[in-house]
């Protein structure tokens, strides 16, 4: 009987522990960094999730139904910062201001740190565009690092950049034209 | 007698108030400063006041979205768009930042009084020649709903009804 029990208990472990195994050798890792685009993208849905990416020098978005595409040398401007989003955010997020004894508010609380990445470029026209993307806190600066070393313009060098970018140091304005 | 007198005592105050009430719909009503089939819209400037990049990016694409879905514009142009340099009847807003307070969303959440976000813009509506034909100032703010940047879209709003009341070729429906 307790054998029984024990092969039973053994099987469901091994059953938990295939489920939740980690990717194989056969499944590829998805590359780029995974960003929501919050708006500005031509031809992208506003508040979109999906993956950046630096290709033949160009800034690849890629979500599951759209894909826009940036050549690197039309950025005139790239910068970082940072904000804070609310982990119970969108439709959820504003069912839970109606949950009782101030629960949205207590909700509203839990916050989780992001980072933003601005850009502004040029399209085949002329005409200037921006696109503001956020992602996981630590992974813009590296991104814009990236960029600059492929051809982007920046108008905060990158050591300035690190960190916060709130507001934009005067200096560096002052080299816009 | 004393009927007649007390008649034309309240027509006379009865026909002040509306010469009054005439001229006071005559300021309040936007005066049609120029029609313009085209406007191109310049990036938000904020050179005195220091503004985080995604708020000033967020200012200009609303900016440009809101005067787009208005319609009342046959073309809606970026700044440095080539083919704006062909349209005759062409009005450019060019906007400033003057004033920026960056609240909180958790404070907002919180105590529904606290944490408001305000950004102060000045609009100066010029002609291709660059003489201005209106100025104006307009603010966005977010109170109680929504993250800070939501008050770049409450700013969108008032500019895009801004320009159409006074530049549209074709009224707003």
């Amino acid at each position: 009987m307790v054998f029984r029990s024990m092969q039973t208990a053994t099987m469901a472990l091994l059953g938990i522990v295939g489920f939740t195994a980690p990717p194989t050798v056969a499944q590829q890792p998805a590359t780029g960094t995974k960003v929501v685009q919050f708006m500005g993208l031509e031809g992208v849905k506003a508040k979109s999730t999906g993956r950046l990416t630096l290709e033949g020098g160009n800034l690849q978005f890629t979500s599951s139904n759209a894909k826009a595409n940036v050549p690197l040398h039309l950025i005139v401007d790239v910068v970082t910062g940072n904000d804070s989003q609310r982990v119970f955010r969108g439709t959820i997020g504003t069912l839970t201001m109606f949950a009782p004894y101030g629960g949205g508010r207590f909700l509203s609380l839990f916050r989780s740190k992001v980072d933003t990445l601005s850009i502004q470029y040029r399209d085949a026209e002329g005409g200037l565009h921006g696109a503001i993307f956020t992602m996981a806190t630590g992974k813009a600066d590296a991104l814009k690092k990236e960029m600059v070393a492929q051809g982007a313009h920046t108008s905060i060098p990158i050591q300035d950049d690190a960190g916060s970018s709130d507001a934009k140091p005067a200096a560096a304005k002052e080299k816009k034209p | 007698m004393k009927r007649v007198l007390y008649t034309m005592a309240i027509s006379f105050l009865l026909l002040g108030a509306q010469i009054k009430l005439a001229e006071l719909r005559a300021q309040s009503a936007p005066t049609p400063a120029m029609k313009a089939s085209a406007i191109q819209v310049l990036m938000i400037q904020s050179d005195e006041i220091k503004m985080p990049a995604d708020f000033q990016i967020s200012l200009y694409e609303n900016l440009i979205q809101q005067l787009q879905k208005q319609g009342g514009f046959q073309h809606v142009y970026r700044e440095g768009e080539h083919n704006a340099a062909g349209v005759t009847d062409l009005v450019v807003l060019h906007s400033t930042v003057r004033g920026f307070k960056k609240g909180s969303e958790m404070a907002r959440n919180v105590t529904t009084v606290a944490g408001k976000t305000s950004i102060d813009v000045h609009c100066q509506f010029t002609d291709k020649d660059g003489k201005t034909v209106l100025e104006r100032d307009l603010n966005g703010k977010v109170r109680f709903l929504g993250g800070n940047l939501r008050a770049t879209l409450d700013f969108a709003k008032k500019a895009a009804k801004l320009s159409h009341d006074n530049f549209a070729a074709r009224p707003v429906s």
